[in-house]
């Protein structure tokens, strides 16, 4: 029996005439590995910014954990457990990679540190921590934007993009992290537009079409789905999702 | 062979620039130079090194709002107005000592900066600097208006043996004005040092300043954390003012709250190097020093200011970072070349 770890309810967030949300209603399960995809504009990182409370949803409810966290500042959903990283990943310059992971507000019982040291080794960058961070190659970025985020010890993390840009290496690298994540307990959300590094990854996608949630299932399932087919291709008629 | 002789000194000096024991070295000799600097200078050039240090604590005030957080506060000199204000309400209408007035000038200028940085911080970039000097040009006419602050009459100090406040020191004559700075500034270089290159806190200010909803999404309160570092850098601001107002004993509002004393502060902060210990100090001696230099030499207060105009220029289009960043090495000969350049065919020169 799984439970769910993140839900949203009608989350509806409006510019102007534009709904960019249209009442999306979606759960992750405590432990899973969730794809976000949809063609551009679909709404996906307006809705990571609705969850991460960046935006304030005009309609709708965000609950984590039990706990409701519509409408709460972003700084406060991420000490609550939600972390997210941006699809660009760029350091805070001028300072080492070790002291943008302690520049984190992390709870005082940890020894940051610590920590930081732990994470370092864990996605290999510890031999340049003490390096200027904005050196960094594109993929190191990632790495250290996935760092900073794990510095919070957040249940659920949500990336935008984790691999996009990144050496095919590199992006192995990555996933192979995310998997050990996952394997230790962490929930994800994850917007990507590779198909074949989402299909290696996910248990299940959910797929945002001009803002509204149309269809969630296995990677299977969604790309055969006749909805998503017409998202993609304005039509039902071709053969599969062209990415 | 002699060009890799010049780059290993080069590049030693950059790493020494980078090294925390340097730094410490480096403040110690500086702080025992300026401890005797005043029994081997005439009483001019002690009063010449006096203001140099205050510029450089003024720049350095500035530079932890607009250099390390990157907020470009354009009424920073109004907390050095109110600061010289208030030490001398005070000190004349409470008849307490100096040091009474300068603490409690400081306290009524944290609340007064936490008081405008709840709206304010909320505001970025153009808004932010626009709203901050509206506010310091409010200070300014509200001062002239004033009973209490000797509106367009100005304010006189008290003078005289005891009105210090500080044992041991009788009436306070110019060394006691220099030490007072010296300490001072010191302080705030100091404060500085830790708290924005070796405290979490620093690197979370300087996270803010890069990207604001990165470090949000971090954990990081930006706005409990810009308004802290608004409130430090202004209380500084505020230290200053009223230890200058009680040096010179005379001042007016169109004195210690016009523009041109925030203006300085910044464009000392940018010649040096925003963001950075040393740049402050850099930019604080050089601008002081042509100030009073063009004065002396040239016979003339106002050439400085279009002199001023030209570095700012110069710094700006070749070297962003400031003289900080030439001594880094982050701006080379070839980066120079590379500016003119495209200067040149953007203004079809060549």
């Amino acid at each position: 029996m799984s439970e769910t770890l993140l839900q949203t309810d009608g989350l509806t967030k409006r510019f102007g005439a534009l709904t960019a949300n249209d009442e999306i209603t979606l759960g992750v399960d405590r432990g899973e590995i969730r794809g976000l995809i949809g063609p551009n504009g679909s709404g996906k990182t307006t809705f990571f910014n609705s969850l991460t409370g960046f935006y304030t949803p005009d309609e709708g409810t965000v609950t984590f954990d039990g706990t409701d966290i519509t409408g709460w500042e972003s700084h406060r959903i991420a000490r609550e457990g939600v972390g997210r990283t941006f699809q660009i990943a760029a350091p805070f310059g001028n300072m080492t990679v070790r002291q943008n992971m302690l520049a984190v507000q992390t709870p005082k019982s940890v020894d940051e540190h610590e920590r930081a040291q732990e994470i370092l080794e864990f996605l290999d960058i510890d031999h340049i921590a003490d390096d200027d961070a904005s050196g960094m190659s594109g993929g190191q970025k990632k790495l250290l934007g996935l760092g900073r985020v794990l510095m919070l010890d957040p249940e659920c993390i949500l990336l935008d993009e984790p691999t996009a840009g990144v050496n095919p290496a590199l992006a192995d690298r990555i996933l192979e992290h995310l998997r050990e994540l996952n394997d230790r307990g962490t929930t994800f959300m994850i917007i990507e537009h590779d198909m074949d590094v989402l299909k290696q990854i996910v248990d299940t996608v959910s797929v945002l079409d001009q803002g509204r949630h149309i269809v969630q299932g296995t990677f299977e399932e969604v790309s055969t789905d006749d909805r998503v087919r017409e998202a993609y291709l304005g039509s039902a008629d071709d053969d599969e999702v062209p990415v | 062979m002699g060009t890799e002789n010049d780059l290993t000194v080069r590049d030693r000096f950059q790493a020494l620039l980078g090294r925390d024991d340097a730094h410490l070295w480096l403040f110690g000799i500086g702080a025992v130079v300026l401890a005797v600097l005043p029994f081997a200078l005439s009483t001019f050039w002690t009063r010449i090194a006096l203001g140099a240090l205050m510029w450089i604590g003024l720049a350095q005030s500035w530079n932890m709002i607009g250099g390390y957080a990157g907020y470009l506060d354009f009424g920073h000199g109004a907390y050095f107005g109110v600061g010289a204000f208030v030490t001398g309400i005070v000190m004349v209408e409470l008849e307490l000592p100096f040091v009474a007035g300068l603490l409690i000038a400081g306290v009524f200028c944290a609340v007064l900066a936490y008081v405008v940085g709840v709206p304010t911080l909320r505001l970025s970039g153009a808004y932010f600097a626009i709203a901050t000097w509206a506010f310091a040009e409010a200070i300014k006419e509200l001062a002239l208006i004033l009973e209490i602050t000797g509106g367009t009459y100005g304010m006189t100090f008290p003078t005289g043996p005891g009105t210090s406040g500080i044992p041991l020191v009788g009436w306070p004559d110019e060394m006691f004005f220099y030490y007072l700075m010296m300490v001072l500034t010191l302080g705030t270089i100091a404060l500085a040092y830790f708290l924005f290159e070796h405290s979490e806190f620093g690197f979370r200010v300087k996270a803010i300043r890069d990207h604001e909803d990165a470090a949000q999404s971090l954990g990081i309160d930006a706005t409990k954390i810009k308004r802290r570092v608004y409130v430090i850098s202004c209380v500084i601001a505020a230290l200053f003012g009223g230890a200058n107002a009680y040096y010179i004993t005379f001042i007016h509002p169109n004195d210690v709250l016009a523009p041109i004393i925030t203006d300085q502060m910044i464009i000392m902060a940018l010649l040096g190097g925003l963001g950075t210990i040393g740049g402050p100090i850099i930019g604080g001696v050089l601008i002081f020093l042509l100030n009073r230099l063009s004065s002396l030499f040239l016979g003339n207060t106002t050439i400085y200011l279009p002199l001023i105009g030209l570095l700012i220029m110069v710094t700006v289009l070749f070297a962003p970072s400031g003289v900080i960043g030439i001594l880094r090495g982050e701006v080379g000969r070839e980066d120079v070349k590379q500016n003119l350049r495209e200067l040149a065919e953007k203004f079809d020169i060549l």
